[in-house]
């Protein structure tokens, strides 16, 4: 086994906003060495809550440890007479250059793909933006909520009208948009990474945030593209043309949920499995009857069978409804917080969790981190976030820059 | 629909991954999307499939999800299949079955990678764990893509993208307060699996490239998901925060009116920061508008013609907005129900206000400028379904096409090509495996563009 992830022998420079931050993470996450080039005085992404025991500081947002551990961090002002040319220099010791600027921005300051790639045809420069770097949205402002609105999430995320009429199309939180835009910037710079393997040349990768969520939306578009469909949205559930579909979602004895998703290609078999197990809650209704070893008649009782689940579920905590699940077999699974997550010592077996040194706190915080296990190059949080401007010399120093360059960078504001 | 246009491949349609051969054992959702991306990106991938009546792999061949509306269903016409299959080769191979399982073997002998999302012991009940598949073919990449991951004690754990969803957190992070969770309306970490098992395979390329060695990738669906929930995670494990608490989720907004003021992992705590309804009220008439900070205020109440009401000094500054959003989500959205969605963003935006319709998936291929402009969609032939639009991968890339150039295989399609072009069998031995079972189900009709392979050597044949 290897030190260090599969992208160990790479280096990265990270000019990423909110849009891009997990992106660079994830790189690090594989080995990669990822510098953030944060303005002077630290990225705004720093105030962004929630943050150490609650108190407001760049360097205390728990959001930027997560998105951002694992990196190194300096400051540069890239607009200033001495910050472009400094990023340059950086940039062309790097494998890929990561930038969520707006379009056209870094062109201008001559620091565009063309310019930078002319330099160095090896350079793999992924720009990662809300539409592209053409089309008549490109300049549109967004935030993770409007994506998710334009992408096609919200038409699909909410309630059944039923249940509740006046609710909107819901985004469902914690970034979303962002993740999916990094997930397909991280697709796009791999692919350039084996194909620079392959051909020795990098490229330019122009990533849209909007075609990523859009493309993340499963069935949706094929529906309409085969059946002229729109679909609506349901509680807890794939949203649909055809409605409604049973409920999958029921409430348990402890006040929370599990998700008991059964298709309607369900098996007798696995009726007769479920029945069983709450007969012994006195709960199986007629579910152990004969007819229901015909599937037809299962298919054609599908409102019926969520019907009885739905008086089941009340007996049991949605703890104990999904490991009875899966001792059985069933592919049900309750719906967590973080809490029951963080208990879970499954994650623990897996050795999933991180405890991250905090030095400047005298601490150490458990971070999600081993996301997968890959035998010959493992994964690792080599570090915390970096504090502002952190690295800024040690980096300048490592591109070659001696202690007065550095000195007089500081004295002209560029650091 | 146009083929995409800028950044088209420079040099005679180069991939980025040619040259990369993936023996494709997954199925469903999951697996497919990642070795979707694979093939869309140049890689040869061969899916393996086993039609027998019953088996996932027929029921996924015939889902009617995605399938045109009043056509017989047969295994070659489901668009959904179609759609998550682009770029794919297929194979049928009865992995039961000895002498089927001894083809495969031979498949991955001269393949770079084997990717599956099977339970976690599937591979091991095949004698195919990756000890094995290295004896088989020295440094391949195998990456298994399962619930819970091939480790830990809840290893043998089934999920479906919904309840993989449930026990990684996303579907908690989804809903308004105090009503059931929203969840999310689709299989979300099933694309997001896929996504993980790609960038895997990709990954682990590129360090055999260093290093001269493969590796197991063991990913877990609901392992990739909860780090997406990472920021409430830290919350918890840094305050004690836990996430069950008044006011959360706080639906389309930062902070829910009324509730202790704390963030909840949507960025700034900002108002407005909502869907609201407009113009014709239609379904899906809603528009999402942010203001992040007091000047995009101003400018959206501009757009809205400086309206007394906006004036107010309890709106001035974000505290107070975001402290009487009730009022303030009611005053806008009387508003916004005077102007069509699309027209209603563009104001917004000519202003530099963030807005954008919520669009739904007929929006998305028809109205949506953007997308179009940018090319992602692309129409292929089929056999089975006819001319069919299909997605194409959400960037391009300058030396390298990302289009979706071939609707999915037919089921069978491949079979001559692979085992006998790549294998080396021989007519007679192809036509053999219809008959005994390893290549072909005994209870499924032979589909007729393989009858000829089929009846080589059996007498039957010319």
């Amino acid at each position: 086994m290897t030190a260090g992830g599969p992208l160990a022998d790479l280096r990265v420079v990270e000019l990423a906003g909110e849009q891009g931050q997990w992106c660079g993470r994830l790189l690090a996450d594989l080995g990669a060495d990822v510098i953030k080039v944060e303005p002077p005085g630290g990225a705004p992404e720093r105030r962004v809550g929630p943050y150490h025991h609650d108190e407001p500081h760049p360097d205390r947002s728990l959001s930027f440890w997560h998105y951002n551990s694992g990196k190194r961090g300096i400051t540069l002002d890239i607009e200033s007479a001495e910050g472009g040319p400094m990023l340059r220099r950086l940039v062309a010791g790097a494998d890929v250059f990561l930038e969520t600027q707006p379009p056209g921005r870094l062109a201008a300051l001559g620091l565009g793909p063309d310019e930078l790639r002319s330099a160095d045809p090896r350079l793999i420069y992924c720009s990662l933006t809300p539409f592209g770097q053409d089309g008549p949205w490109r300049d549109f402002q967004t935030t993770d909520l409007v994506q998710l609105a334009a992408g096609g999430q919200m038409a699909q995320c909410g309630y059944d009208e039923e249940d509740n009429p006046d609710a909107p199309p819901i985004a469902p939180g914690g970034g979303n948009a962002w993740h999916i835009g990094c997930h397909f910037a991280l697709v796009a710079i791999s692919a350039a990474i084996v194909y620079r393997d392959m051909s020795g040349e990098g490229q330019h990768l122009d990533v849209s945030i909007h075609e990523a969520c859009s493309l993340t939306t499963e069935s949706a578009i094929p529906t309409y593209f085969s059946t002229g469909r729109v679909v609506r949205r349901q509680t807890g559930r794939h949203s649909a043309w055809s409605m409604p579909r049973p409920r999958t979602q029921y409430l348990c004895k402890d006040g929370t949920y599990i998700n008991a998703m059964f298709n309607q290609r369900i098996s007798p078999e696995r009726v007769r499995i479920f029945a069983e197990w709450m007969d012994e809650y006195g709960a199986a209704a007629d579910l152990l009857d004969e007819r229901y070893r015909d599937a037809q008649v299962v298919e054609e009782s599908q409102e019926h069978i969520a019907d009885v689940l739905h008086a089941f579920f009340p007996q049991v905590t949605a703890e104990e409804a999904c490991r009875g699940a899966q001792e059985r077999g069933l592919p049900w699974g309750a719906v967590r917080s973080v809490d029951e997550i963080l208990a879970d010592p499954h994650w623990e077996d897996r050795g999933y969790w991180v405890d991250v040194e905090h030095p400047e706190l005298g601490d150490s915080f458990r971070y999600p981190g081993s996301w997968g296990l890959y035998s010959d190059s493992p994964l690792a949080i080599t570090r915390r976030a970096p504090l502002v401007g952190e690295h800024t010399a040690e980096v300048l120093a490592e591109i070659g820059l001696d202690a007065g360059e550095i000195e007089s960078l500081r004295a002209a504001g560029a650091i | 629909m146009s083929e995409r246009s800028g950044g088209q491949p420079a040099r005679g349609g180069a991939r980025a991954l040619e040259g990369v051969r993936v023996v494709d054992l997954s199925w469903v959702r999951a697996g497919p999307w990642g070795t979707r991306i694979l093939g869309t990106l140049g890689a040869e991938v061969i899916k393996v499939e086993w039609p027998a009546p019953g088996s996932v792999h027929h029921n996924d061949r015939y889902t009617n999800t995605g399938r045109p509306e009043h056509i017989e269903p047969n295994l070659n016409n489901s668009h959904w299949f179609s759609e998550k299959n682009v770029n794919k080769r297929s194979v049928t191979l009865n992995l039961r079955n000895l002498r089927g399982r001894e083809l495969l073997k031979r498949l991955i002998a001269v393949s770079d990678v084997v990717i599956e999302n099977f339970t976690s012991r599937v591979m091991q009940r095949w004698e195919l764990g990756y000890e094995q598949l290295r004896e088989i073919k020295q440094d391949i990449i195998y990456v298994s893509l399962s619930a819970l991951g091939h480790t830990g004690r809840d290893h043998p754990y089934r999920t479906y993208g919904p309840s993989a969803q449930a026990l990684s957190g996303m579907t908690f992070l989804s809903g308004l307060p105090g009503e059931p969770p929203a969840g999310w309306g689709w299989s979300y970490l099933d694309d997001t699996g896929g996504i993980y098992g790609a960038i895997a395979v990709m990954t682990a390329l590129h360090h055999r490239h260093v290093t001269g060695r493969g590796q197991h990738v063991d990913l877990s669906q609901v392992g990739s998901g909860i780090a997406l929930a990472g920021a409430a995670i830290l919350d918890a494990t840094v305050n004690g925060r836990p996430m069950r608490r008044e006011g959360f989720p706080p639906g389309n907004r930062t902070h829910w009116p009324g509730t202790p003021l704390l963030d909840n992992y949507r960025g700034p705590l900002v108002a407005p920061h909502n869907a609201y309804r407009t113009a014709p009220g239609g379904y899906n008439d809603w528009c999402a508008i942010v203001c992040r900070d007091d000047e995009q205020w101003s400018a959206l109440a501009g757009v809205m013609g400086d309206p007394e009401w906006a004036r107010a000094s309890r709106f001035a500054a974000n505290d107070g907005r975001v402290a009487h959003q009730e009022d303030l989500d009611h005053q806008i959205e009387a508003w916004t129900q005077t102007l069509e969605k699309y027209e209603l963003a563009e104001r917004c935006q000519a202003a530099g206000v963030p807005a954008m319709p919520v669009q739904s998936n007929e929006d998305r291929v028809t109205r949506d400028p953007q997308l179009r402009h940018r090319g992602m969609f692309t129409e292929l032939p089929h056999a089975g379904l006819g001319p069919m639009g299909y997605q194409n991968l959400p960037f391009r890339a300058s030396a390298t096409g990302t289009t979706s150039r071939r609707a999915a295989p037919l089921i069978g399609e491949h079979n001559r090509e692979v085992l006998c072009g790549l294998l080396g069998l021989s007519a007679e031995e192809l036509g053999e495996g219809y008959r005994d079972g390893s290549i072909w189900p005994d209870d499924l009709p032979i589909e007729p563009y393989l009858e000829a392979e089929a009846a080589a050597g059996s007498g039957a044949a010319s």
